[in-house]
């Protein structure tokens, strides 16, 4: 459990009296694709929002990298290492695509006021690293060459790799990705599995999905949690999660269970 | 080659301004230096509204705030106007920073009536503090000199804000196209995702609303050095709203399209004078002309018409009906990358 890079421990959320998440545990080990999974309003991308600290739980603790970010607010928590994607396009639309990567090296560049005012040789040198390592980051999906185009120009799934490019580029330890393939085609669908992958392999980045396209929650996922009205139900390897009971009677309910079984 | 690029029409403007002197009147020379000064103020509402976001309404009390300090340290505690000046400035920047506060929780339009209520206050304040402010009579501040120099006060306070001017204009054009500035814009286009990237919002807020405080604590020091004297009645709601005039028609999260602006106005307002009683009804058929027609300001038609005028951060527009749904989405063409 040493390799754990983030850990929720009996988490607790509730709005005005409605339960949403009662005692969650997670334990995610570094370098995984982690699954959630779950039916609508079992509480997943609330879960995000809790670790991401937009929401603040009323009990329970949250561990990144061996500190706990409970309280901290959300850019705090990102500096610390955590990335994220969005549900919809979140690019800044009066950028280039270029300009969102630069955006993305927020926490790891220093430029002041005062130096980008005046415009100082160590700020254009820290622009010209930036602008380098936002072009390679680019390259690394394959969009290099749209560098120079409006982010509004994109295609939804082009806006959507971008997105994950921007994100990556800022060096996270774990990056939370809310239905990245939500609205994608299956040759996409395709291309988005690979990326995955080579996100994991070549940059040892740990990943958590929140998905609801099943197919590329068992190909591309290491484990997979899921939940249900709040709780942990399930957690587990792909394989086992899929036949595990509790599942199938979550997404399809009891009768439907015992059809499913029957046929 | 690019005769009218945007470098060269900016130079151009500018040894015109430097050369202007000998060949304007008292007049002329006044018009001229009123300009420079909405520039400047132009220029930091710009930095907050079009490129940070934040709808404040509160740039003609900084602006008033400027001249206030300016005007009651020389004439309350006798100190010289080159002392006055930098420390009226820097207080409107404080002022600003104070009111970047409420801008962390309140966005849109409460963040408008937050503001409102702040310059209303401020009113107040140089109206009902009459044994500092003088009242609604307001005060005369002392004859200023460049001593040393050659030149007459009007002359010289004209080059001082020419060269001010040219000197914020520079900072913020480097400053929108760094980090900082990129900064500015995330938090405008995306709160949540600019959070996500680390980028604080407060800091970021403050900043922004810092450097335009700090703008028109400049102008406003300027101003009431020009006038020779501070009244409440120059910074009340029609001076906030001739601001916001002179960004949208310039082209908001421009900071060229804020230099046009102004100079457009003015000129607008002070050519409209012939025309005693339509100067509001044309000024604000104006308005609702660009409001309208050229949402994008004066930058934008220039950016479409003519070759290297082009800016690092755009503002663009979002589309009448924004798919904010996922369902929504879905329906569009879904392709990673059309290549």
């Amino acid at each position: 459990m040493s390799a754990a890079v983030l850990s929720v421990r009996d988490l607790h959320i509730g709005f005005g009296g409605v339960k949403v998440l009662e005692g969650i545990d997670l334990e995610v080990r570094r370098g995984e694709i982690r699954g959630l999974i779950g039916p609508n309003g079992a509480g997943k991308t609330t879960l995000l929002n809790v670790i991401c600290g937009i929401h603040r739980p009323q009990q329970g603790d949250i561990v990144l990298n061996g500190t706990s970010v409970v309280g901290r607010k959300p850019s705090a928590i990102a500096r610390l290492g955590l990335g994220r994607t969005f549900q919809t396009s979140q690019l800044f639309r009066g950028m280039t695509v270029l300009e969102n990567m630069m955006t993305g090296l927020h926490r790891q560049t220093h430029t002041g006021l005062i130096s980008a005012g005046l415009d100082l040789k160590r700020r254009r040198r820290e622009e010209a690293q930036m602008e380098k390592a936002a072009l390679d980051a680019l390259a690394f999906v394959g969009m290099s060459e749209f560098a120079d185009r409006p982010a509004t120009a994109l295609s939804f799934g082009q806006q959507r790799v971008v997105e994950i490019a921007r994100t990556l580029i800022g060096e996270p330890a774990v990056v939370l990705m809310d239905e990245p393939a939500v609205g994608l085609s299956a040759n996409r669908l395709t291309e988005l599995d690979a990326l995955l992958r080579r996100i994991r392999d070549q940059k040892g980045v740990t990943l958590i999905l929140i998905e609801h396209v099943i197919r590329l929650v068992m190909d591309v996922c290491d484990q997979v949690t899921v939940l249900s009205s709040g709780r942990c139900i399930a957690d587990g390897p792909p394989e086992a999660v899929r036949n595990d009971r509790n599942v199938i009677e979550a997404y399809l309910g009891k009768e439907l269970r015992a059809r499913h079984q029957a046929s | 080659m690019t005769p009218f690029s945007r470098r060269n029409v900016l130079l151009a403007l500018l040894a015109a301004a430097i050369l202007l002197p000998p060949f304007a009147n008292v007049y002329q020379l006044f018009v001229a230096n009123l300009i420079v000064i909405y520039v400047l103020l132009a220029i930091g509402l710009n930095i907050l509204v079009g490129y940070a976001g934040q709808l404040a309404f509160a740039n003609a009390a900084m602006f008033g705030i400027g001249a206030y300090a300016t005007g009651l340290l020389q004439v309350q505690l006798g100190w010289s106007f080159w002392a006055a000046f930098p420390c009226g400035a820097l207080i409107a920047a404080v002022v600003g920073l104070a009111l970047s506060l409420p801008a962390l929780r309140l966005s849109g339009l409460y963040l408008a009536l937050s503001t409102l209520a702040f310059a209303q206050a401020t009113q107040w304040v140089f109206l009902h503090w009459e044994s500092v402010t003088f009242g609604a009579g307001g005060f005369k501040t002392p004859p200023l000199s460049f001593a040393p120099l050659p030149v007459d006060k009007p002359l010289g306070l004209y080059y001082l804000s020419l060269a001010l001017a040219v000197a914020l204009f520079l900072f913020a054009h480097n400053l929108v196209a760094s980090r900082v500035g990129r900064a500015f814009v995330a938090v405008r286009d995306g709160e949540v995702a600019a959070e996500s990237l680390g980028v604080d919002l407060l800091r970021t807020k403050a900043l922004a609303f810092g450097i335009s405080g700090f703008y028109a604590g400049v102008a406003g020091g300027l101003y009431s050095a020009m006038l020779n004297f501070v009244a409440p009645e120059g910074f009340d709601l029609f001076q906030m709203v001739l601001h916001k005039a002179m960004i949208v028609v310039g082209g908001l999260g421009s900071v060229v399209g804020s230099v046009l602006g102004a100079g457009v106005i003015i000129v607008l307002l002070e050519v409209l004078r012939a025309f005693k009683g339509l100067q509001e009804i044309v000024f604000g058929a104006l308005l609702v002309v660009f409001v309208l027609f050229m949402r994008g300001g004066l930058i934008a038609v220039i950016k479409r018409h003519v070759r290297g005028w082009e800016e690092p951060l755009r503002l663009v527009q979002p589309p009448p009906t924004r798919p904010e749904a996922a369902p929504a989405q879905a329906q569009a063409p879904a392709s990673v990358a059309e290549r």
